[in-house]
């Protein structure tokens, strides 16, 4: 997937891979990676600004440790960021469902 | 050995412009990429190689975290409420006649000046492209515009016997923008 496609959805992907606990910067990379079969194309440096932004936003927080004499940040979801993300879930079903009904004519759900 | 030298130089062109901490956070991430694509068995120049081309160019990163700078939000949202303020300003000084106060017109020229200065910064941090000057001008235009909303409110409270209409509205805008930038100001100097 191209980095243009993803605008709007990157702060989702995020919140959803620390909602299984704390991570540093790479480890979210890496979950994401992993989530995707490898198919997110995307600069990694780009993505500690974007956990930066959350974490300004309250969505996340951030914490320093010091791993093999390296400091390291690790971040975890706020009660705020769950919220987030079970927002953006609610609302990527709900458009998801919308492009299918029109793209495949399948049902269109009503909106909840 | 190339691969070390590169990671250097590209860390050397981050902390040109970044805060110590965000590069020390992109130096972690930067080893490990490496490291993953040496445990992939790539050599180490390769490896670094391919860390760097993943991570992205420093400009490119540089203007990522320039686009979430606090002082880059906190001066977008100043300018956005400044036409508000002004204009609760405009109406309570007008409806005062303040042409009539004696105010010699030297404080009124260094006034002006003193305005037009503070919203060029924030216009600086609002829209600039460079993190740190970002950073200087989103911290100086929040001490400038938080004087500027302090000296209105003790001199109108100075000069005025009472404060009515308008002149009521004006102070509660510049002591709600206070707060505002009272409470975004830390993070915009740390940021």
């Amino acid at each position: 997937m191209r980095a243009e496609e993803l605008k709007g959805h990157l702060d989702a992907l995020l919140l959803a891979a620390l909602e299984d606990g704390p991570r540093h910067g790479y480890a979210v990379i890496e979950s994401l990676r992993q989530a995707t079969g490898g198919r997110l194309d995307i600069a990694t440096g780009t993505i500690y600004p974007a956990l930066r932004r959350l974490e300004e936003a309250g969505l996340i927080t951030g914490s320093w440790s010091v791993v093999a004499g390296r400091k390291r940040r690790d971040y975890r979801l706020t009660p705020a960021g769950a919220r987030a993300l079970a927002g953006k879930r609610a609302d990527w079903r709900d458009f998801a469902a919308m492009i299918s009904a029109a793209l495949e004519g399948t049902p269109c759900p009503d909106p909840i | 050995m190339p691969g070390p030298n590169l990671i250097s130089d590209y860390l050397t062109a981050l902390s040109a412009q970044l805060p110590a901490q965000i590069v020390e956070e992109l130096a972690d991430g930067l080893d490990q990429t490496r490291q993953h694509y040496l445990n992939q068995g790539l050599d180490p120049d390769a490896a670094t190689g391919a860390a760097l081309a993943e991570f992205g160019l420093p400009h490119v990163i540089v203007a990522a975290y320039t686009r979430v700078s606090p002082a880059r939000r906190t001066a977008r949202r100043l300018l956005a409420a400044g036409p508000v303020v002004g204009a609760c300003w405009a109406t309570a000084l007008i409806t005062s006649q303040a042409w009539t106060w004696p105010v010699p017109i030297a404080g009124r020229v260094l006034f002006g000046i003193a305005l037009i200065s503070v919203i060029g910064l924030l216009a600086i941090a609002a829209f600039g492209s460079k993190y740190r000057s970002v950073g200087r001008a989103g911290a100086a235009g929040c001490v400038g515009i938080t004087a500027f909303d302090a000296a209105m409110l003790i001199t109108v409270a100075l000069a005025l016997p009472a404060v009515i209409g308008p002149m009521t509205l004006a102070m509660a805008a510049s002591a709600a923008r206070l707060i505002f930038t009272a409470r975004a100001l830390r993070p915009v100097l740390t940021g």
